[in-house]
């Protein structure tokens, strides 16, 4: 995400994804192209798969990127991986944040409370306990290359766990979230991609423009963190 | 116009969501300008 035609486009397939996921009618029985089926139990609710998913979708691509800038720290020695590593970490962190929030909300419409401790919710907090604990480690060491080390290996460890507590333990656990076992829809659309193709179009664009937008703040963060760490640096 | 919202609320959440994302790219377009400038400095 260098070129500024590109940062345009990003916003502006951003915007038309935003407005599409919104505005978007959801009919019983579509006929126009732009016309939404509406979802069993879900209804108007069912908008929040536009954003909600996508950054959780994103949270996994950021906790997977700051384990393979970790590996590659372990590899190399190379501090700058370290800031990629952390810069990851904290952009996960953030999307993860954004995802409880906005399921919260949506749990409080749909499920009557704010917080049920749902499979899925669970899942979701017990990855913010552990990327916590990664920046409460990285605070603790004050030496730059113990800090890095140890962080990168407690990365990786972390990064193994990101796929079990996002894509395996809420499928097998019986809960209320769509995609949960005992789900009375099966699987659920959205979990099995069975959506409209209408919808699956908004929705793989949302997927496609969050991943996008993570990288383009991915490398601002970068950039921000290398120049902090080369004021730091005593000056020749 | 108040009476066109008032019957399609979906969107006055779109204005609104729409400002908040407005604001979160002008903080963006203006950090990527500032470290920018800041990268160039360090380079002289």
């Amino acid at each position: 995400m260098k070129s500024a035609t590109a940062k345009i486009g990003l916003v502006v397939w951003l915007t038309l994804v935003i407005s599409a996921g919104i505005l978007f009618p959801m009919v019983a029985a579509p006929q126009k192209w732009y016309e939404l089926p509406i979802i069993p139990g879900l209804e108007e609710k069912a908008r929040i798969i536009f954003f909600h998913v996508p950054m959780a979708w994103t949270t996994v691509v950021a906790f997977i990127a700051s384990t393979i800038y970790g590996i590659r720290f372990l590899m190399t020695k190379n501090l700058d991986y370290d800031l990629r590593s952390v810069s990851a970490a904290g952009l996960g962190t953030m999307f993860c944040i954004l995802a409880t929030v906005t399921g919260s909300i949506w749990a409080k419409f749909n499920w009557g409370s704010f917080w049920n401790w749902d499979p899925r919710e669970t899942s979701i907090f017990v990855l913010l306990l552990i990327y916590g604990a990664y920046f409460a480690l990285r605070s603790a060491v004050d030496v730059e290359e113990k800090r890095a080390t140890l962080s990168a290996v407690y990365s990786i460890i972390a990064g193994v766990t990101v796929p079990f507590f996002i894509f395996v333990m809420p499928r097998i656990m019986t809960g209320l979230h769509p995609g949960s076992k005992g789900d009375p829809q099966g699987a659920g659309p959205v979990v099995q991609f069975k959506m409209a193709p209408n919808m699956l179009l908004v929705f793989l664009s949302s997927l496609l423009g969050f991943t996008l937008l993570y990288f383009w703040m991915f490398n601002l963060k970068v950039r921000a963190s290398r120049l902090e760490f080369h004021s730091q640096q005593p000056q020749e | 116009m108040l009476d066109f919202l008032a019957e399609h609320q979906l969107y006055i959440v779109m204005i609104i969501v729409l400002m908040i994302w407005a604001g979160f790219l002008v903080y963006l377009f203006r950090l990527d300008g500032r470290i920018s400038k800041l990268e160039q400095s360090v380079k002289k």
